[in-house]
Order: C-alpha cells, then sequence, then structure tokens
C-alpha cells in the first residue's frame, strides 16, 4: 500500500480502534479473565489463583447448555420470522410509498423511545388473563377460561421479539431494496414476466444480502436475550441471558457470570463467523 | 426544639450546662453544627432518595447535599462497592452484612457517636453486628409471608406448603430469588439454612423444580405482583408486607398469612464505607435515620417497619397497621431474620436457582 | 416505471396494521396515565391529572431526563463520527486486520449489555476512572458505534468511486474530497445513524446502571422507580409525556417541510 494511503488509512482508523480498544476489547478482556476467578472475595486483581473451577460448573450442568442451545433455536426462529414479517414492510416503503417512506420509516421507530419495560407491562394488560382480550374472547363466549398462554409462555417470549425487531429489520431490507435499478424491472416486464415473477426472479434474489444482513443483525443480540424473558417468559420463559444476568445481578457470582457469557460469545461468533463464510457476507460488506 | 434553639440562644448555653451535670451518660458530640456544609455521598435503593427518608438530617444541617446514587439489588450495590462506588453510605440488607466486613469495605461503628442509639430495641442492633462488632445500624424491616385472595381461597392459609399446592396451579407468584426459594425450603421441611447438606440442597432443588409448574411468574419488583393479585392472575404469592398494604388500598380482597413455620423477616441495615471523606455527615445521617420523625415518614411512605418503636406508636393509616400488625407486641416473635451465609452457600443458592429456571 | 399492483390494499393494510400493534402499548399507557390508581390492571378508576403534576414536581426525575438527553447526544455524536471514520476505512481501503476491526466493531451486538456493563465497571475501577455521566457517554458510543457503522456501510455500498477520483483529479486533497464531496452526499446515511445511536442510547438501561455514578439517566431512575408500586404512576406519566413531544416534533417538522418549496432534487450519482 502507498505510503499515502497508508497515512489515510491510519487517519481514518486509529480513533475507532483506539476507542473500541479502551472501552469495549480491554474491558471485556478483563471480565474473561474475571472467569478465570473462585470467587468474588479479595481485592479485585490480587489474591487470585487461576481456575477453571467455573468452566467445570458450567459444562457440568446440563441444564445451563442445554438453554444455550434452546437460546440459539429461540434466536434463530425470531430472526427468521422477523425477517419474513419485516419484508411486506420494506417493500411496500420502498416501491409503494417511494419518496414519502422517510416519514413511513420514523413513524414505525418512534414507539422505541418510549421505555420498553413501559411497553411491554402495557402488553401485559392488553394480553394477560384478567386482560382486554381474554375479557373480550370470555364475554363473546369463544372462550371459557382465560388463555393463559398468551402471556407469560415461551410463546410469549417469541411473539414479544418478532414483535419489536420487525421495524428495525425492515432497514437494511430497504436499504438494499432501495438500491435494486429500476431498469432491470423495466426490462423484465418487457419481456412478458408477470409482476409475481418479476418479485421471485429479480427483486428477490437481488435482495438477499440485505435479508441476509437483518437476520444476522436480529439473531445475535438475541442469543443473549433477558429484558423480554424476564417480562413475559413466565416460570419456564427463561433464556440463556437471564442466567448470566441473575449470577451477576442477584447473587453477586461474577466468576461464573462472566464464564457463561464468554461461553455464549465464542458461540455466536463461531456461528455467524460459519454463516458468513456460508453466504459470503464480506463480499456485500466489500 | 431546634426552632426555639435560635430564638433563645441561651438555651443551648443552659442545656449544655444541664447535661454535663447529668448522670446519664451523652453521647460524644459532633463536630457538625447548623451550617455544616459539604455533600454526603449515598448508595441507595429507589425511594429513599426522597428528603422525607432523611427528614432530621435535613432539617438539622440543611446546607448539606445528600446526593443518592442507586443499586438494584444487594447484588448490585456490593459489585458496586466492591468496584469503588463514591458513596460514604449504604445500605444493605440482611444476609450480606458480612460480606463487606470480609472484604474491608465497611468500617465499625463508634456507636457513641450515635445518640439515638439507645431507643433501638436489642433484637435489631444484633442484626447490625458481625463477629461481635457493630458495623452497620438497622433501619428498617419486613415481613415475608403468604399474600393471597380471600375470595380465591376461602379456606385461608397457614403453611409455607401453599406455594407448593398443586390447587392453585397457574395462580401461584414466587419472589425471583435463589436463596429465598432456599430459605423457604427449608421453613417447610424444618432444616437448618446455615447448616444445609448437599442432600437437602438436591431436594430443595426438586420442590422448586416441580414447583415451576405451578408457578405463573417469579416477580422481582412490587408492581408485577399486586397488578397480577389485582387482576386475579395469581392467587397466592411469596410477598413481602408493602404489596399486602398497597392491595388493601386498592380494595383487593387480600389476606396476609401468619404462616405455622413462621413468617421471615428481614431489616434494612446502613453502614459507613471504609473510604468514606465524610464521617461526620456520615455519622449524623445514621443518627438521625434512626429518629422517630424519619421513621413515621419510612412507615407512612413505604409500610415498611422502622427499627424505633416510637415511629410505630405514631401510625395512624389503618391499612398501614393491620400490614405491619403493629398493633401486636408479639408479632417479632413469631417470625425468623434471615440468617447469614457464607459465600459459597450464597454461590450454591444462585446456582440451585439458575438450574431450576433452566430446567427442561 | 414499475406498474402499480391492483391488489394495491394488502401492503398498506399490513403496513398500517403493523403500526397499529406497535401503538396500541402507547394507547393503552397514555389511559393509565391518567387513571387514578397506582397499579397497572383494570378497572379503571376515575380520572386525574395528579400524576402529571407530581412528575413535574420531581426535580430527580426531570433531572434524569436532561442527563438522558445531554448523554445520548454527545454519545451519537462521536459514534457517528467514529462509524464515519471506520465505514468509509473499510469501505475504501484493503487491509490485513479489516475482518478484526469489523468482528470487534459488531462486538456489541453480540453482548448481553449486562455482561458488557460489568466489564466496564471492572475496567474503570481497575483504571481508577470514577463513573459519572462521561462514564455513561463513553459505554454509550461502544454501544451505538455499530448500528451507525451497520448503516454507514450499506450506504457506501454503492457509492460510486469515481466521484472521488474525478475530484482529486481537479484538484483536492483527499480529505476535501472527503469532506465537500463524500460527506455531503452521504448525509442522510450519517443522520440516520446518529438518529439510530441516539436511539439506542436514550433508552439504554442495563450498561448506564452499571457505570452510573450519581447523576443518573432517565432509564435508571426509571427503572428503579419501578420498584415501588405508588411511583409506577408518574413514570408512565412521563412516558406518554415524551411520546406527545416526540410525535409533536415531528409532525411539526412534517408540516414545515411540507409548506417550504422543494428544491429540485439533486441528481445523485447513484443508481436509484
Amino acid at each position: 500500500m502507498p505510503a499515502e494511503s497508508r497515512r489515510r488509512l491510519t487517519a481514518l482508523l486509529t480513533p475507532p480502534a483506539l476507542w473500541l480498544g479502551a472501552f469495549l476489547v480491554a474491558p471485556l478482556l478483563l471480565l474473561s479473565a474475571y472467569s478465570f476467578r473462585a470467587g468474588v472475595g479479595g481485592a479485585l486483581f490480587r489474591d487470585w489463583v487461576p481456575t477453571l473451577e467455573q468452566y467445570r460448573i458450567l459444562l457440568g450442568t446440563p441444564a445451563f447448555l442445554r438453554l444455550l442451545a434452546l437460546s440459539v433455536g429461540i434466536a434463530l426462529l425470531v430472526a427468521v420470522l422477523a425477517t419474513l414479517f419485516a419484508y411486506p414492510v420494506a417493500y411496500y416503503l420502498v416501491f409503494r410509498v417511494r419518496e414519502r417512506a422517510g416519514v413511513y420509516i420514523v413513524l414505525l421507530l418512534i414507539p422505541f423511545w418510549i421505555s420498553y419495560l413501559l411497553r411491554v407491562m402495557a402488553w401485559k394488560v392488553v394480553l394477560g388473563e384478567g386482560g382486554a382480550v381474554n375479557s373480550l374472547l370470555l364475554s363473546a363466549g369463544l372462550i371459557h377460561e382465560p388463555i393463559s398462554a398468551l402471556f407469560y409462555s415461551r410463546l410469549a417470549v417469541v411473539v414479544t421479539l418478532v414483535y419489536v425487531w420487525t421495524p428495525f429489520v425492515a432497514l437494511p431490507i430497504i436499504a438494499t431494496l432501495y438500491r435494486i435499478d429500476r431498469a432491470l424491472l423495466e426490462a423484465a416486464a418487457s419481456l412478458g414476466a408477470t409482476p409475481w415473477q418479476r418479485f421471485w426472479r429479480v427483486t428477490a434474489p437481488l435482495s438477499l444480502p440485505g435479508v441476509l444482513a437483518g437476520a444476522v443483525m436480529v439473531f445475535i443480540p438475541t442469543v443473549g436475550e433477558y429484558v423480554t424473558p424476564s417480562l413475559v417468559g413466565g416460570s419456564s420463559g427463561s433464556m440463556y441471558g437471564n442466567i448470566i444476568f441473575d449470577f451477576f445481578g442477584r447473587s453477586a457470582n461474577w466468576p461464573l457470570g462472566a464464564a457463561l457469557a464468554v461461553v455464549m460469545l465464542a458461540l455466536t461468533l463461531g456461528l455467524v463467523g460459519a454463516t458468513s463464510r456460508l453466504t459470503r457476507l464480506e463480499r456485500f460488506i466489500g | 426544639m431546634l426552632r426555639s434553639l435560635r430564638r433563645f440562644p441561651l438555651l443551648p448555653v443552659l442545656v449544655g450546662l444541664l447535661t454535663a451535670c447529668s448522670k446519664e451518660k451523652r453521647p460524644a458530640a459532633t463536630a457538625l453544627t447548623a451550617d455544616a456544609t459539604g455533600t454526603l455521598t449515598v448508595l441507595d435503593w429507589a425511594g429513599y432518595e426522597d428528603t422525607s427518608m432523611f427528614v432530621t438530617f435535613h432539617r438539622a444541617y440543611p446546607k448539606v447535599t445528600v446526593s443518592v446514587a442507586f443499586g438494584e439489588s444487594d447484588a448490585d450495590i456490593f459489585g458496586k462497592m466492591k468496584a469503588g462506588a463514591d458513596a460514604c453510605v449504604f445500605h444493605p440488607y440482611t444476609g450480606w452484612q458480612h460480606f463487606y466486613v470480609r472484604d474491608s469495605l465497611v468500617q465499625e461503628l463508634d456507636t457513641t457517636r450515635i445518640s439515638h442509639w439507645s431507643e433501638i430495641p436489642a433484637r435489631f442492633k444484633a442484626l447490625g453486628q458481625v463477629d461481635g462488632k457493630q458495623y452497620f445500624i438497622p433501619w428498617d424491616w419486613g415481613f415475608t409471608s403468604i399474600l393471597y385472595r380471600t375470595d380465591k381461597v376461602p379456606g385461608g392459609i397457614d403453611s409455607w406448603a401453599a406455594l407448593f399446592d398443586p390447587k392453585f396451579k397457574g395462580h401461584i407468584s414466587m419472589w425471583d430469588d435463589g436463596p429465598g426459594a432456599v430459605t423457604i425450603a427449608t421453613y417447610v421441611k424444618g432444616w437448618d439454612e446455615t447448616a444445609i447438606t448437599d442432600a437437602q440442597l438436591a431436594e430443595a432443588e426438586k420442590m422448586w423444580t416441580d414447583q415451576r409448574k405451578l408457578n405463573r411468574f417469579y416477580w422481582s419488583g412490587e408492581p408485577e405482583l399486586v397488578s397480577g393479585m389485582k387482576a386475579g392472575e395469581i392467587w397466592v404469592a411469596y410477598a413481602w408486607q408493602g404489596a399486602y398494604n398497597t392491595l388493601l388500598g386498592e380494595h383487593v380482597p387480600v389476606a396476609y398469612a401468619q404462616p405455622k413455620e413462621g413468617r421471615n423477616s428481614w431489616v434494612g441495615l446502613y453502614g459507613i464505607s471504609s473510604r468514606c471523606q465524610t464521617p461526620d455527615l456520615a455519622y449524623a445521617f445514621l443518627d438521625e435515620k434512626l429518629t422517630a420523625a424519619q421513621g413515621v415518614n419510612l412507615i407512612s411512605g413505604f409500610a415498611y417497619g422502622h427499627v424505633n418503636p416510637a415511629a410505630n406508636a405514631m401510625v395512624t393509616d389503618s391499612n398501614i397497621v393491620r400490614a405491619l400488625s403493629l398493633n401486636d407486641p408479639t408479632v417479632l416473635e413469631r417470625t425468623r431474620f434471615t440468617p447469614l451465609v457464607s459465600e459459597t452457600q450464597r454461590n450454591q443458592f444462585g446456582q440451585l436457582w439458575a438450574r431450576v429456571k433452566a430446567a427442561q | 416505471m414499475t406498474r402499480v399492483s391492483r391488489r394495491g390494499w394488502l401492503l398498506p393494510s399490513y403496513y398500517w396494521a403493523l403500526l397499529a400493534l406497535l401503538y396500541l402499548p402507547i394507547l393503552v399507557l397514555l389511559v393509565f396515565a391518567f387513571n387514578d390508581g397506582t397499579i397497572l390492571a383494570f378497572p379503571l378508576r376515575g380520572f386525574t391529572l395528579r400524576w402529571f403534576t407530581e412528575l413535574f414536581a420531581t426535580e430527580a426525575l426531570m433531572r434524569s431526563l436532561r442527563n438522558s438527553v445531554v448523554v445520548a447526544a454527545g454519545a451519537s455524536l462521536v459514534a457517528t463520527a467514529l462509524a464515519t471514520c471506520g465505514a468509509i476505512a473499510v469501505m475504501r481501503f484493503e487491509f490485513r486486520g479489516k475482518g478484526l476491526f469489523l468482528s470487534v466493531a459488531l462486538l456489541p451486538l453480540y453482548v448481553p449489555f449486562v455482561v458488557l456493563g460489568v466489564a466496564l465497571l471492572l475496567f474503570l475501577s481497575t483504571v481508577g476512572l470514577p463513573r459519572s455521566l462521561w462514564t455513561i457517554a463513553a459505554a454509550h458510543t461502544v454501544v451505538g458505534f455499530p448500528y451507525a457503522l451497520l448503516i454507514l456501510v450499506a450506504r457506501l455500498v454503492g457509492f460510486d468511486r469515481h466521484l472521488e477520483e474525478a475530484a482529486m483529479n481537479l484538484g483536492a486533497t483527499y480529505w476535501q474530497t472527503l469532506r465537500r464531496v463524500v460527506l455531503p452526499l452521504i448525509a442522510p446515511a450519517i443522520f440516520a445513524g446518529w438518529l439510530t445511536a441516539f436511539t439506542v442510547s436514550f433508552d439504554e438501561f442495563a450498561v448506564a446502571n452499571m457505570v452510573v455514578g450519581r447523576e443518573p439517566t432517565l432509564p435508571v431512575y426509571l427503572y428503579s422507580q419501578l420498584r415501588m408500586t405508588a411511583r409506577l404512576p408518574r413514570v408512565i406519566a412521563m412516558a406518554t409525556l415524551i411520546m406527545a413531544i416526540t410525535l409533536a416534533i415531528f409532525f411539526t417538522l412534517l408540516w414545515l417541510h411540507r409548506l417550504m418549496a422543494r428544491p429540485p432534487a439533486a441528481t445523485s450519482p447513484v443508481r436509484p
């Protein structure tokens, strides 16, 4: 690389690299190191004999590992569903609404300025056993007992996560659809393709990178999700993230929490790495 | 009395002379005067940042700023103190006090600097001690028992075993806490929590894993619990008396059990950080926290008990009196205070609960 | 032009149905903001405005709102600036560490915020940095960075390199080219990135709670208040107020935008 280019690259790359190094990499390395402690007692980094105790506990508790696998599965399901539900929204905004799409997008995102916790509490009023939906169905005679699975269940967790992610997943799909050359579609039309064929054979394949990027964008954080399960999951809707949170936030068992986090990070990174290898995501990035 | 001091400047001189001649041993005077300035940093739970929660301190030293940072749970407060929180005074609850002592995060208290110390019953004072030394002052206390809807459970409840009763399937709510769960298991089975064996822990884990099928949700905040009980979704719950008081105020038909195994009780403690730079302010703060005038605000505001018996006598709200059984002087004899467990045990209980929640 | 599908009602209904679902809980909150009771459950107990008066009287709540706005604004600005640098570096240069940089940049998306929060707490106490709004802002910069980066990278994918070459051939330095050619053209993406980073920071709780000093942000204050039933209504009142103000600002801007004469659309070199 010519010196000129190198200088420019350094100037551009150093600020973000330094910032991330200080406030992301270093803390995470410290935390990983903390996972090799036996307990929280004693000063932070003195009085410390490295040990694999926490990993022994983790790997020796099948319930934790099964929950991790389950959480990955839930994340996958949510990613697929959210992307599917988001696609028509993205299509509508890019091909029908067109120039005014910005307004429609902002309208989609404004609710996210309201505390997530409050919005979920409000949903409980609607979906809970004594809530509006059940009251309506009961008084209409359609059911004889309130449906308890609408809330405080694993189903509720999946539904809520899909509901929350759909507006966000629409964004990368919108970005990709926007860049599709209309000339291609016109050419297909003039060659006699029906609207459905035009979509299926031109638009859809070209939008695939955006779809994939959106799905990955949902999948990654959902594996470690804990807020939604704690709000709507009930007794059996816990995900792996809840266990991590409990170790940090309830029993002050930081080493074990750190070990669980490290394992989850390694797994997620591995999965995404394998996926991007398969789909050549970096081709999309350039 | 403070206002009259300003109006009659000779009064303090008289009082000083009288106390000097008094036979009673008086506490050492603090160096603070009414126009003391400075900032006192406190790490506390949300709700206690209001000036009503340290009203006498504020009145005595109006120029001192009390700066309150929040903790979300005992584990959160402990973690923040360990990480060097800028807090002179902090507020843990029973079950955690010895961890602070072991990590040298708290300083031993000189109770002669706390003028209201003699007003506090010995039972409460003892809970602030670790290894016989006074590290904390007690402040707030309350009960844990079973809160239930009287219209859904007409027969009443008299045992902790109700939390495991299949009759209430889908309508039970337990607090999301491992140590709390283990404590209840020991009550039901009659074990000693501080000497719990592995076999007993395994049995407790099975009890709670089975109970999960009957449990609607684990509550972590009282609003979640009370809205569930008001909506009729929850009939039977592990609850503190604050929830009882709230639901009484909303005219929901509820009762607070007196289980045959005994209720559980907890006490909130205030301690001074070992790195506190303003110990004078801290001692004055702790001292004023023990006054009955301040205590009344706590009781009226949160339906929590205060350690100064004089405060209890001043409460008039009938729901609160009911919730805290303030008219029953023997109620504290029939309750069991949360014991101290070791870090190993705390970790064991935490992992037990994690396994209960993770079980497929 | 692509012909508009004859079944034109399906897609719009889908969008508006989704929007209705998104705003439904907010409507519920609105109802309870005026309910004379402290529990979020039916039946309603009468109309009252006292939660709003309590809200404005709660100085700590208003201060935490101000803190959140300040922190979010600062953090999102820095995050967007850093993300712009990073996106240009990644999209215009070939270098060996590119994969690593991207993986690290996207890390905040993987890591549960509670883990990130604890990690930062450990780091700050090891380094000896006291916790404050500054530390929250620094943490939120990290949290918002991947979102801004992804948006900018997506924008730069189709960005025609020839523009920059043309500008430099005409005598501009590289930095002038960036400043006067690239940045203006990707300005909408920068704005989108900034807005996303702002939104993420504004409602972020888990990390902020760990690295908070004496001054809380709104979510930290809110979540702590939710411990007590009596405090819930004023929190709901605050939420509905924020919603109302946001929508009001948004529609006002929209109306103003329509009022002004639209300038001729700049010919974008990017193929639509």
